[in-house]
């Protein structure tokens, strides 16, 4: 799914008729689809399959093998890995570290992003166009210039407040929101600009205020654009490193890229927990994605106007 | 139920286009108002001005016998069905017609019990679970009707509810406005650019050009007593031929030019004289041209066909008189063909004359 088909914009269905005429063409389409499919799959494939292997194994022979010994699978990997339980540095204690830095900052950009949306787009202020522009301006600030005045900044606020934002969980948080901010601030504000005035204003006279107008009108509309942000702001935060290992500095819960990162440098070859581990820490974005993918609803707003 | 009055109602748009100017309008309670004109002439903002929607320069608007300028819409008891119907599309079509009640905290079955009759009358009570996007142009625009209804508001604002219909449902749901006005007794302003609309619908009648309020009147009042040439044009179809003549004192009063005569009645004459005007522009209806010589005094233009439109019962002729287009609509039984010369005319009292500068009515019957 495209971003621009998941922001509902038009794409016009093509009725071929042609095709009919034309099957064979239609065939070789297909073929070369699929075929494009398994490469793609390929290296998820091998992933798969070598954590499902024996440790012992890896060096010894490719993981193709398995198709002519298939009895060779097991799920001792996955025993040892998980069998540290939530113990500090383990996986499951980053996965749930992990989980405890996405979720949020998930949620926070996606429902930041639609209200900054909303009043940039609906709202009745000057300088709505002049504060979108400067948003826009901010996506190709890259995080590593970030890094360390941000550092410096929560170092000043931990001194005046006591509240401790450099190696804390809610310090990456607030890092990751502040950086999903611009992109989901414009990709709201670009779809929910293809939502008719005319809508909200006859919610107006129906007697909706703004905050019922957002929730009950402007919010369900922009559900594709909601979902196909959260979905990328999820998997951008599951999958940093950077950020993590600055900002967790000293904490002594890592997330799981960190987890593995640390597997790589502490044994050259440890393989096994790699894939074992690159293997969990990819089963929750797949969820998400495969449970968001039914608000990538085109065509929303049929009906609206005329 | 409500009367609406606009004071000078003023709107000025950010770039300084004055899209309003000083409007003066009472609708009476109860009545059924057009406001109508060419596309852009300030319809659409006058309206949402009344409803709230749009800040007003200057002037004022009372709803009611209150003034309403700084109440939001919602406060202002009225329902606006939009041109582009602006249903919420995630919701069925019952909820599109409850989501005002429900904001306003009705009942859960006072709600039920005013949507069924709502969707009753307007025949959708087989569509209320869908969504607008599953319903036609016309279903779509009763919804809209439904929404407004419901809320049982003082006053209906209606910005051009049938321009997005194909003709036949456009005269079908003109009936239905019609008669849903009779049924409600509510007081309704509503916007379009189609005069035969405002004509049919209408209990006044006002026409509004560049912002500018020309003439409030009955149906038949502006048919018969235009008070300007442009009114005179917009009302009526086809719209009225439109002629430049020059006053010639020789033999009694007449207007005249190549091919175009105009004999004065006594009365016309008079008024001419006083107003020591050298020229005039006259109009006539085509449905009040016919053919053949004058009888006594009255308007007479020689002319050749061009176009011959069968129409049934009748057919209008265009013929050319001296490079001038005028429009004519003769009974089917006379008949002319392409190239034929003839004469056309008019009775005194079909004749407007216009003062050519300032385009105002003589008032010359
Ligand atoms: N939001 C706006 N900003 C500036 N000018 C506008 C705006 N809306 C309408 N206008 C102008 O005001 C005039 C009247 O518009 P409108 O009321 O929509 O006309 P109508 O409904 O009679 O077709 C037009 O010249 C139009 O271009
Ligand atoms: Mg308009």
């Amino acid at each position: 799914m495209s971003v621009a088909e998941a922001a509902g914009l038009a794409i016009p269905v093509r009725r071929r008729r042609l095709s009919i005429h034309f099957r064979p063409s239609r065939l070789v389409l297909n073929v070369v689809l699929v075929l494009v499919a398994i490469f793609w799959l390929v290296p998820t494939i091998s992933l798969t399959v070598i954590s499902f292997r024996p440790e012992g194994l890896f060096g010894i022979s490719g993981w193709w093998t398995v198709l002519t010994a298939p009895s060779q699978l097991t799920i001792q990997n996955y025993e040892t890995l998980l069998s540290t339980g939530f113990a500090t540095g383990g996986i499951l204690d980053s996965l749930v570290t992990t989980a405890a830095i996405t979720v949020p900052a998930t949620i926070l950009v996606t429902v930041l992003s639609s209200l900054a949306a909303y009043s940039l787009v609906f709202g009745r202020w000057r300088g709505r166009t002049a504060v979108f522009l400067v948003i826009v301006a901010l996506l190709v600030v890259p995080v590593q210039v970030a890094l360390i005045p941000v550092a410096q900044l929560y170092d000043a606020f931990g001194n005046l407040t006591g509240l401790k934002l450099f190696g804390s969980l809610p310090g990456v948080i607030i890092f990751h929101v502040a950086f999903g901010l611009p992109f989901g601030v414009f990709l709201m504000r670009n779809f929910y600009t293809g939502i008719p005035k005319d809508l909200l204003e006859a919610g107006r006279i129906d007697g909706a205020g703004e905050w019922t107008l957002f929730r009950r009108v402007v919010m369900p509309l922009g559900l594709p654009a909601a979902a196909s942000l959260a979905i990328f702001q999820f998997i951008w935060v599951w999958n940093d490193l950077l950020v993590g290992l600055v900002f967790l500095g000293g904490n002594p819960h890592h997330t799981l890229t960190i987890f593995l990162f640390s597997q790589t440098r502490t044994l050259a070859a440890n393989y096994w927990v790699i894939s074992t581990g690159a293997m969990i820490s990819i089963i929750v974005p797949l969820a998400i994605f495969f449970s968001f993918q039914r608000y990538f609803v085109r065509g929303v707003l049929a009906g609206a106007v005329k | 139920m409500a009367r609406v009055v606009l004071k000078d109602l003023t709107k000025r748009y950010a770039g300084g286009n004055l899209a309003v100017d000083r409007l003066n309008l009472e609708v009476a309670d109860g009545e059924f108002v057009c406001l109508v004109g060419p596309s852009g002439c300030g319809k659409t903002t006058a309206l949402r001005m009344i409803a709230g929607l749009e800040d007003i320069s200057s002037g004022e608007v009372s709803i009611g016998d209150k003034v309403v300028n700084m109440l939001p819409p919602r406060d202002r008891d009225i329902a606006l069905v939009f041109q582009s119907y602006a249903l919420y599309p995630h919701m069925s079509v019952y909820d599109n017609m409850a989501f005002g009640l429900k904001l306003r905290k009705t009942p859960k079955a006072d709600i039920e019990r005013s949507v069924r009759e709502a969707a009753r009358i307007l025949d959708l009570e087989r569509f209320l679970d869908r969504k607008p996007g599953q319903l036609s142009g016309g279903q779509r625009q009763r919804v809209a009707l439904g929404r407004a209804i419901v809320r049982e508001p003082a006053v209906f604002l209606m910005d051009e509810p049938l321009s997005n219909l194909d003709a036949k449902l456009r005269v079908q749901t003109r009936a239905e406005i019609a008669r849903l006005h009779q049924r409600l007794q509510a007081t309704m302003i509503y916007v379009t650019h189609d005069q035969v609309e405002a004509m049919t619908m209408a209990d006044r009648i006002a026409v509004i050009s560049d912002g500018v309020l020309q003439q409030v009147g009955t149906p038949k009042q502006l048919y018969e007593e235009p008070c300007n040439r442009f009114v005179a044009g917009f009302i009526g179809s086809p719209s009225m031929n439109f002629v430049e003549l020059k006053v010639q004192r020789e033999d009694g009063m007449r207007l005249v030019c190549e091919g175009t005569q105009v004999v004065l009645d006594d009365a016309m004459a008079a008024q001419l004289r006083d107003l020591g005007l050298e020229a005039a522009t006259v109009g006539v209806r085509p449905e009040h041209l016919r053919v053949g010589e004058p009888e006594g005094p009255g308007l007479r233009v020689s002319a050749t066909v061009d176009v011959v439109e069968f129409l049934g019962n009748d057919a209008l002729i265009h013929a050319a008189a001296e490079g001038r287009d005028v429009v004519a609509i003769v009974g089917a039984d006379i008949h002319l063909a392409v190239g034929d010369a003839v004469i056309l005319s008019a009775a005194p009292r079909h004749v407007y004359l216009f003062e050519p500068q300032s385009e105002m009515s003589l008032g010359a019957r």
